[in-house]
């Protein structure tokens, strides 16, 4: 059993994508976010994932991209209510506000959802990069520290870290909060699985990868190889995910 | 068989890397690999001539497994570097030449024509931490040099920009693209064989920097013919620098 935190459905608008299925590459419990969210419209995207859902509701896990209710020509008229995307079926939250136009640390409606998933123990999945490119947008590192140091017990994914610099800040984080997690996709350092799981233990490192605009294969076997024993790798593939996903229930 | 064409040797604090030849052909044979192609760290970032002389008593000890990359720290040293690139070919066996250039300090100036001439006379492969405009600028003046573009574009100085890398080793039939990188884009292989052949696509984990599993998976876990998988894993490395 592989279930991987951070996988995609929709279209990649910088370069051909090629067609592949999760199962091809060993990944049985994809946890999905549409790209619409990230480039056209976070709703829009939600509503894409919930269609998906509906045709593999065994295998597919639905995370739910947040983003402003305010536009330039609008102001915002409405609050997140989480609990509700819960009741739709969400199992975790998604924040990209380098491809939203808000800053973190700034804007008050991400303390609003900070503290609803603390309350409601919704999983957020908070990404550096989306993917390992560096042609795509990043978020500055000091807001996501920042952002978790404000409210370290939400339960966080932190996805996209690959640097030293990067991995050694959230791993001090690992170390100071359990709601603290690290998500594999782009952390591409050699050794770095094993160095993560010495320094840190394993129960808070969550596969992902970034897959299908990342390689879901490649991604995988750096786990599958990773010099951790066979619990620590169990853990981070599927056992870790599934006990903060509750994907044991309904 | 298969060669690793980019791997780092010797110390640097900046990335973090302590590593001996011991314990790189230790993970090459882990990964399978038959030779692995190594340059110093101490050559590439400080002075040239200790770093290649560290790298020649690492080929002594594994004169079966490591292939000698010289290495310049900078390609601004005139006569100097060029008389070092004639000790690695004549003294030390060296195979190739790495040389590596950042935004602030672009190698794609005419200091390196000279090298870049000389690799020429050596008949030396050249792997280039470049970016694809860099790397038009050295062969539209060198057309004759074997340049190898490490990564491909999908390092920071590129932005990843790995399409543009294709678009470059398009316009010039000895520009080459190396595989090393973080970046593991689907359709990445796909598409450099489908735009180039397999002829023109090198095969390089950049370990102890990168992890080698998922770089070698993103190159075999295609769906590219396995005759062409042997030119990019191997076969066109061992070509280029004279030893198929």
């Amino acid at each position: 059993m592989v279930v991987d935190v951070n996988a995609f459905i929709g279209k990649w608008p910088y370069w051909p994508v090629p067609h592949s299925k999760f199962s091809q590459w060993g990944v049985d419990r994809p946890c999905i976010c549409s790209t619409r969210s990230l480039f056209v419209h976070w709703e829009d995207g939600n509503r894409e994932v919930e269609a998906a859902i509906k045709q593999h509701p065994a295998s597919l896990v639905p995370f739910a991209c947040l983003g402003t209710f305010e536009t330039s020509h609008r102001a915002a008229d409405r609050t997140h209510d989480l609990k509700a995307y819960r009741e739709r079926g969400f199992r975790g939250i998604r924040l990209y506000p380098q491809h939203h136009s808000y800053h973190l640390l700034f804007e008050p409606f991400i303390d609003e959802i900070c503290e609803q998933a603390r309350v409601l123990n919704l999983p957020v999945l908070l990404s550096l990069r989306a993917i390992m490119n560096w042609g795509v947008p990043a978020l500055d590192l000091h807001d996501m520290l920042g952002i978790v140091e404000r409210h370290p017990r939400t339960p966080w994914i932190l996805s996209g870290v690959n640097y030293l610099q990067e991995i050694r800040s959230v791993q001090v984080l690992l170390r100071r909060y359990p709601s603290v997690h690290l998500e594999t996709s782009c952390v591409m350092g050699y050794e770095a699985i094993q160095k993560a799981v010495t320094e840190c233990g394993y129960e808070q490192i969550l596969f992902g990868s970034a897959a299908p605009i990342q390689h879901g294969r490649a991604n995988l076997e750096k786990i599958l190889h990773a010099r951790v024993n066979d619990l620590a790798r169990e853990a981070i593939l599927f056992g870790n995910a599934t006990r903060l996903l509750g994907l044991g229930s309904k | 068989m298969i060669v690793d064409a980019h791997v780092h040797i010797g110390k640097s604090t900046r990335l973090q890397i302590d590593v001996d030849g011991e314990h790189l052909v230790r993970v090459a044979d882990e990964m399978g690999f038959d030779k692995i192609c190594c340059t110093d760290l101490t050559a590439l970032f400080y002075d040239m001539h200790e770093g290649n002389e560290l790298l020649f008593r690492e080929m002594k000890q594994f004169p079966d497994r490591i292939i000698g990359y010289a290495s310049l720290h900078s390609t601004r040293f005139g006569t100097e570097a060029l008389d070092e690139l004639d000790r690695c070919a004549n003294d030390y066996g060296m195979r190739g030449l790495k040389i590596y250039s950042t935004p602030q300090m672009s190698i794609a100036e005419p200091a390196t024509i000279p090298i870049l001439e000389k690799t020429v006379e050596l008949d030396f492969p050249i792997l280039a931490h470049a970016t694809p405009h860099e790397c038009e600028y050295l062969m539209a003046a060198v057309p004759e040099c074997k340049l190898m573009m490490a990564h491909a574009a999908a390092q920071p100085f590129a932005q990843g920009d790995w399409n543009r890398a294709i678009m470059a080793a398009k316009r010039f039939p000895n520009l080459y693209l190396e595989t090393a990188s973080s970046t593991i884009d689907s359709g990445f292989l796909e598409t450099c064989v489908r735009e180039l052949g397999p002829e023109k696509i090198i095969f390089g984990t950049d370990i102890p920097l990168l992890d080698p599993y998922f770089q070698l998976s993103k190159i075999r876990e295609t769906n590219i013919e396995p005759d062409q998988l042997g030119k990019i894993l191997g076969g066109n490395i061992l070509r280029l620098m004279g030893l198929a």
